[in-house]
């Protein structure tokens, strides 16, 4: 290739993607008409876009399915601390999207009626009276309860923990009870197999430390929402059966109300 | 899918999720995923790393809500936040790591090419730009997305300089090494199969 004035220049580059002005074109041109090299340049230039222009377009994952993507996105922002107002802005916990748009409206509703029965019927299921410690503590949030006094009392800090851990799975096991089978899409029931799955391994330890320390209530209950999340994690297809199931293990063995009792017990 | 959020500007769908709209959110993400991942796509080569990227985008764009700059162009800022996301992608990748994208760690991409068989040591079926599309993947990642935003998004070199926060001057380096580097594959491919290209 001849060198020539603009050989090691971008301008024919720039000539070919338009951003000369005027008269930077008009010497380009100029330039063209007595260059073979340059002239070769700028067809090697329409070359390329002729041969990138044969390529297929990729701006979807595969089979153009976002819906993947878009779960695992939101479980990502679901669980992104650092934003501000993650709380609020979290399509988990405000978007009214996939037919989500009356679960907080039910659960909402769901809650009133329990936390009225709840305490209507708490001592039924007291078999034992609560400690003095816990009632004394009753009406703390547990954010409020010094590390120190946790510390000293392990027996407490189960309990509270306990609470904390009931309260969150209780939006999840009202998610599942208040499905309607009949209009559960895949994504749905994935996003609520993901949810039950992530809770599995903390109700297991918060079983066997009940266990291990006599709590038989606490224990007892975390077996049966063990049960629930396990069915629910497990199932692998959105049949109607498999969610119908999982209601009627929530309906039978009475977890939501016993969630509330036990989580009430621990002094939430 | 977000049909109410159809006609509703960039800026307010920002404003709105900033606000704590997550359906406004969503709207945003549908609306130009297609474009985050087709830049993704060109600079990661694969599905798997350019849905990473795309991910990364958007959760840096959710952390980023409130810090928008409203008389600012909601593309531009996706292309600069595109662009973070493929060089963090690539320092990840990369056993030396990368700098932030500063006009410093830019040179250095433009001096270190990606190490993937290039256009000589593939087989080549006369696909000229299956082997142009393999050497833009051996690009340097900044030369890489320089070329991609010019030449498939078609932004002007001044938006590009823009978008990226630098110098125009660097932009148009950056757009002359690649079409250097394809320029030579490109002859590389003509000699493999006798000019059939």
């Amino acid at each position: 290739m001849t060198v020539c004035d603009l050989f090691d220049s971008p301008d024919i580059e720039l000539y070919f993607y338009h951003e000369l002005d005027a008269r930077e074109r008009g010497r380009v041109d100029a330039h063209l008409r007595g260059c073979a090299a340059c002239r070769q340049r700028l067809d090697d230039l329409r070359a390329i876009r002729r041969a990138l222009a044969s390529r297929p377009v990729v701006d979807a994952p595969p089979a153009g399915d976002w819906s993947g993507f878009m779960r695992r996105l939101d479980a990502a922002i679901a669980a992104d601390t650092t934003a501000p107002g993650a709380a609020s802005v979290s399509p988990r916990v405000a978007t009214p999207r996939r037919g989500w748009s009356l679960r907080p409206a039910l659960a909402l509703a769901a809650m009133l009626a329990l936390v009225t029965i709840g305490v209507a019927i708490a001592a039924r299921y007291r078999t034992t009276p609560a400690p003095a410690s816990v009632i004394e503590s009753a009406s703390q949030a547990p954010a409020q309860t010094p590390a120190s006094e946790l510390k000293a009392d392990p027996d407490r800090s189960l309990k509270v923990g306990t609470a904390e851990h009931l309260e969150r799975s209780k939006l999840v096991v009202l998610g599942l009870a208040t499905r309607d089978p009949q209009h559960t899409t895949a994504a749905d029931w994935q996003y609520e197999r993901q949810l039950a799955g992530n809770l599995l391994t903390d109700t297991r330890l918060y079983r066997l430390q009940a266990q291990d320390r006599g709590m038989t209530d606490v224990a007892r209950v975390m077996r049966d929402l063990e049960t629930v999340l396990i069915e629910a994690s497990m199932a692998d297809k959105p049949d109607r059966g498999t969610l119908e199931r999982v209601q009627r293990l929530i309906t039978k063995r009475d977890l939501v109300v016993k969630m509330q009792v036990v989580a009430s017990s621990a002094g939430l | 899918m977000n049909v109410g959020h159809r006609e509703t500007a960039d800026s307010d769908l920002v404003a709105l999720a900033a606000a704590g709209d997550g359906a406004a959110f969503h709207a945003l993400v549908e609306r130009h995923r297609a474009m985050v991942y087709r830049l993704a796509y060109q600079f990661a080569g694969n599905h798997h790393d350019a849905e990473d990227i795309t991910q990364d985008v958007f959760i840096k764009v959710y952390r980023s809500l409130e810090r928008f700059r409203y008389d600012a162009q909601l593309t531009s800022w996706l292309y600069r936040i595109v662009m973070n996301a493929c060089i963090d992608h690539k320092r990840r990748q990369s056993p030396a790591g990368w700098a932030p994208f500063t006009e410093e760690a830019e040179l250095r991409m433009v001096n270190t090419p990606e190490e993937r068989p290039g256009p000589e040591e593939q087989t080549y079926g006369g696909q000229l730009g299956e082997v142009l599309q393999s050497e833009i993947a051996r690009l340097p990642p900044g030369q890489r997305l320089v070329f991609t935003m010019r030449h498939h998004e078609g932004l002007k070199l001044s938006e590009i300089a823009s978008a990226l926060d630098l110098a125009e001057g660097t932009v148009k380096r950056q757009l002359h090494a690649a079409v250097h580097r394809l320029r030579g594959a490109l002859t590389s491919a003509r000699v493999t199969t006798g000019g059939r290209a």
